[in-house]
């Protein structure tokens, strides 16, 4: 008997002794996070941002405007990975004339410029036709599909002329680039995860969610048998 | 208990109800100008403009330029000032150094929407410039705070912005 108790002791001893050995790492650097520096310090691995779901962000819509990138999340358009006015509506397409870009939503035509700077929000009070559909090009001068046709204007955008045209070069939407997402990714959520909170999730087992606790439970009661076990043997001894 | 649960519900339901478009801008400037709505112009922010803008609202103005419709001595500026967190969009009507009205055309924000009602804008009624402040006290409403600070910063821009296209 005392044999056996022995043989699972060691075993036990062996599985335990690696878990007992990280939890006391990771348990000591934790209680120096502030001279570690650890709250300051980002991991940027990225099967870890993955893991903690921030490595990517998904825009509403993007188009991609001469060297820049338009993006919207819920009411907030980005230039690149700058934020660069609100919008009420979905945009719907965009495009470059001269030294502006032209954003469109639904009732109005947002302008930027070539640097990504918001200037103004042209809406049909400033003679823009409403209800639009698509912006394109022709031939370097906007033109809008509304539900009531098409219109095309000049570089001013404030004398629209209803237009029948062929060959127009429609806006269409594009995937984000992955240079672009990055930083987005970072403006969203941040420069990484800080060392201090893989350091934690380690050491509570939620690094693999719900499943680490049970694990750290199994751990746990490992300890306790193995404690048992050597009180047990150190009794026999004694006797 | 039941009292405070209804009370709240009827709260909630107001500041929920006070969200919405109560006139679109195009609606604003044909009642304004009764239906004959002149050409826009605009205003760019830059120089010594830009300056001023920003010390009247207290930060960088989000924008290259404005847009205003000017017809017989009167201005309508329709314009945008983040209350807390969300836009606030305001018609405003100049006319000979004054304010002529002043209405909330769309309000988002989830607090403050009491700022729309008459009793409150009435305020600004003949609102003139003293400086670059305006020449009277505008009394605040409680629990709309920023909303009114909103406000009161864009009636003074209006009528800054009025003074600076007549130059």
């Amino acid at each position: 008997m005392n044999r056996r108790m022995r043989s699972l002791h060691r075993s036990m001893g062996a599985l335990v002794a690696l878990f007992v050995m990280m939890l006391a790492i990771t348990g000591m650097m934790l209680n120096h996070t502030s001279e570690l520096k650890l709250d300051q310090r980002y991991l940027t691995w990225n099967w870890l941002l993955e893991h903690y779901g921030v490595a990517t962000v998904e825009a509403d819509a993007v188009f991609l405007l001469d060297q820049k990138v338009i993006s919207q999340f819920d009411k907030q358009l980005f230039v690149d990975a700058q934020p660069a006015t609100q919008v009420q509506r979905p945009i719907i397409g965009g495009v470059v004339i001269d030294a502006l870009m032209i954003v469109a939503t639904d009732d109005a035509l947002i302008l930027f410029s070539p640097e990504g700077e918001f200037i103004e929000r042209m809406s049909s009070a400033a003679g823009v036709p409403p209800m639009i559909q698509n912006i394109g090009l022709f031939h370097g001068d906007p033109v809008l599909q509304t539900r009531d046709g098409m219109w095309r204007s000049d570089f001013l955008l404030e004398q629209w002329e209803k237009i029948s045209l062929s060959g127009i070069s429609w806006s269409s939407p594009q995937p984000m680039p992955d240079s672009v997402e990055v930083d987005l990714a970072e403006y969203f959520h941040g420069k990484g995860i800080t060392v201090e909170t893989f350091i934690l999730d380690l050491h509570n087992g939620r690094i693999i969610d719900r499943f680490g606790v049970w694990f750290l439970d199994v751990f746990a009661v490992l300890i306790i048998l193995i404690s048992l076990t050597g009180l047990w043997m150190w009794a026999r001894q004694l006797r | 208990m039941r009292s405070i649960v209804a009370i709240t519900l009827l709260m909630i339901a107001f500041s929920v109800f006070a969200r919405g478009v109560y006139q679109t801008d195009e609606a604003f400037l044909a009642e304004t100008f009764n239906n004959e709505l002149p050409k826009s112009q605009v205003v760019w922010v830059k120089g010594d403009l830009r300056k001023s803008i920003d010390d009247i609202l207290g930060h960088r103005y989000a924008g290259l330029r404005i847009r205003y419709w000017h017809k017989d001595g009167r201005k309508v500026w329709i314009l945008e000032e983040i209350g807390k967190e969300q836009p606030i969009t305001f018609g405003i009507i100049t006319a000979r150094d004054k304010i002529e009205k002043v209405k909330v055309l769309a309000f988002r924000e989830s607090r403050g929407g009491e700022i729309r009602y008459p009793a409150f804008t009435q305020q600004f009624d003949d609102a003139q410039l003293k400086g670059n402040d305006l020449d009277r006290h505008i009394d605040g409403i409680s629990g709309a705070t920023m909303s009114v600070r909103a406000m009161t910063a864009i009636v003074t821009l209006a009528l800054y912005l009025d003074k600076f296209t007549r130059q």
